[in-house]
């Protein structure tokens, strides 16, 4: 069942375009010239309940302004939205009481005090009673094993422990469905890791996630789904397994020979790179061979040390995409 | 709803007190050097009734009084409703409103709830202190006087109110300027003296335009006696102020559009 229906959402808004250098500063000081931007254009899509949805795109290609306008805090200039049977830029107060929002560059915690001092806060508004706080944070800071962490002013907090206490601050209120803008942005490994563990397990138990990211393993860790938007419009909306066979079935093998060739020529491999004349990086287009053909043309074809078959990169297909449409 | 609301603003001033006291000696100084300045403020009143000059019919006391209710309104604007402004600027500069617009209450209730700066403590009790002063050396006030008094330096709690949302409002068009508060305040002297040293059209002005008169002048007139029916009046620009304050604010907020990811 759809929890989430977008149709032909657009966000467009007027700027001006502003000259760089003195002469030019000048001049648009006097006169700026009128610029619009079409930040969202005609996005339609659906969100299952219980799903996690990836949207990905390049720097300015609206994924946040697509987030912020499905959390009620932006007005679309055109398109519906629906979440849980809400409008949300219409019904924003009733509508954000069952959704949650961890803004990565962007932090609702008060600097000064303790995030325990910010979480009461949230306590107050949205009207969480004294024993289901204390459960929900319990269970929280342990998952997150912040229990020592929660009473220290926040501006002596790591990032990877202050992006903890933003999620207990988005989830203190059990949310159905909560939105991450870029959740992990600067977060070193292991600090991305138990976020993500921490998502698989309120998924797991019933929550939609939707979140923007730049950060690919995000989206091969958590997404079922991805949506792809570049320059305002989507671009690709399907799972992620069809987002690895959007270039073609393909595979990519790491190949180090024990003497060198010289009619390298395969059909329907291609060499990507050559560091040496004994180590290549080659690409199969499993539609014109199979790998076992592969492995058979190329045993009759030269002696080898070693060989690693691995599917495509995700970054590749993505840059494909990000320049290939629209 | 109230009592949710109500609890939020208690929970708002406890937030305010216990980032204030992080910064222990920045919140005493600060509240020291806002308390001395403002006992130092009516220096030019003094100097003017040292040198024997003065405002016409208007005693030294009253003048006092006149400026001391102005400073502690200015003073309870600023715990209240001042820190709005600063953090619109910063939050339209930041594109960071979201994280208001996310929690599911009034917005505006919330911003200004959020922002209540105990900072400032020190300039209300600076205007307490020259409100005693003043008050002792006055003459006799009756229960009605000081009932008119209340209800009219509510009401210029009102302009200030207004005021501040104003200012606030403007900058979400108007990004970043800082100079927006020296405009008003250029506007809000004339609350600090006699309305009767003005010429008509400034007093009108300050009166039923932009009603700073009832920010310090028209509640001292209450507590002298002075009081007239055009104060009253001046009652329903001063709501009418807070309510275009109140409405252009939520009207940017709806404008808003935020920044770029």
């Amino acid at each position: 069942m759809d929890t989430i229906t977008v149709k032909n959402l657009t966000k467009t808004y007027e700027t001006y375009k502003r000259g760089s250098g003195f002469t030019e500063t000048v001049k648009s000081f006097f006169h700026r010239e009128k610029v619009t931007v079409n930040a969202v254009n005609n996005v339609s899509f659906n969100v299952g309940e219980g799903e996690i949805v990836g949207i990905l795109g390049p720097n300015g290609a609206g994924k946040s302004t697509t987030i912020k306008m499905l959390t009620g805090t932006l007005y679309p200039s055109s398109g519906e939205i629906s979440v849980m049977g809400y409008t949300p830029h219409k019904d924003r107060t009733a509508y954000v009481n069952n959704i949650g929002a961890v803004f990565g560059q962007k932090s609702q915690l008060v600097w000064d005090i303790p995030p325990i001092d910010s979480f009461n806060m949230n306590k107050v508004i949205y009207s969480i009673s004294d024993k289901d706080f204390k459960q929900t944070l319990d269970k929280l800071t342990e998952l997150f094993d912040l229990k020592d962490i929660v009473g220290k002013p926040t501006r002596v907090l790591s990032l990877g422990e202050r992006m903890k206490c933003e999620f207990i601050m988005a989830m203190l209120h059990k949310p159905k469905i909560v939105f991450l803008d870029e959740p992990t942005i600067g977060l070193d490994v292991i600090a991305k890791q138990r976020i993500r563990e921490f998502i698989k397990e309120m998924n797991a138990l019933g929550t939609t996630f939707i979140l923007t990211t730049h950060d690919l393993e995000d989206v091969e860790q958590l997404a079922q789904k991805v949506i792809i938007i570049n320059h305002g419009q989507k671009v690709f909306d399907d799972t992620l397994q069809n987002l690895q066979l959007n270039l073609g079935a393909k595979k990519i093998v790491h190949l180090v020979l024990t003497s060198p060739i010289y009619d390298n020529k395969i059909d329907g491999v291609k060499v990507i790179e050559k560091k040496s004349d004994f180590e290549y990086t080659l690409e199969v287009d499993l539609e014109n061979k199979s790998i076992s053909t592969f492995i058979q043309s190329l045993t009759e074809m030269c002696e080898f040390s070693d060989i690693s078959i691995k599917e495509l990169p995700m970054e590749k297909i993505i840059t494909q995409i990000y320049e290939s449409r629209v | 709803m109230i009592n949710k609301y109500l609890q939020i603003y208690k929970e708002c001033i406890k937030v305010s007190f216990a980032t204030a006291s992080t910064y222990r000696v920045n919140f005493l100084l600060s509240n020291f050097i806002l308390l001395v300045s403002n006992i130092l403020f009516p220096l030019v009143t003094v100097m003017i009734y040292g040198s024997g000059a003065s405002f016409p019919n208007w005693s030294f006391y009253e003048v006092l009084l006149i400026q001391a209710i102005f400073t502690m309104s200015a003073g309870l604007a600023q715990i209240l409703f001042n820190g709005v402004l600063w953090a619109t600027m910063r939050y339209v500069i930041d594109g960071s409103l979201e994280i208001v617009l996310i929690k599911p209450v009034d917005s505006l209730f919330y911003l200004i709830a959020s922002t209540i700066s105990l900072e400032s403590l020190g300039l209300l009790l600076g205007g307490g202190i020259m409100f005693i002063l003043a008050i002792v050396n006055v003459g006799a006030i009756t229960l009605l006087m000081w009932l008119q008094f209340i209800v009219l330096f509510l009401s210029g709690l009102l302009v200030m109110m207004g005021t501040s949302l104003i200012m606030a409002a403007t900058s979400f068009k108007w990004v970043g300027n800082s100079r927006i508060p020296e405009i008003f305040d250029s506007i809000n002297t004339f609350g600090k003296y006699p309305q009767s040293i003005f010429n008509k059209a400034t007093s009108s002005f300050t009166a039923f335009v932009i009603p700073v008169a009832m920010v310090g002048y028209f509640p001292a007139a209450a507590l002298l006696g002075k009081v007239n029916l055009s104060m009253y009046v001046a009652i329903i620009p001063c709501i009418l102020f807070t309510m275009i304050g109140i409405l252009l604010y939520k009207h940017m907020i709806h404008l808003y559009e935020g920044v770029g990811g």
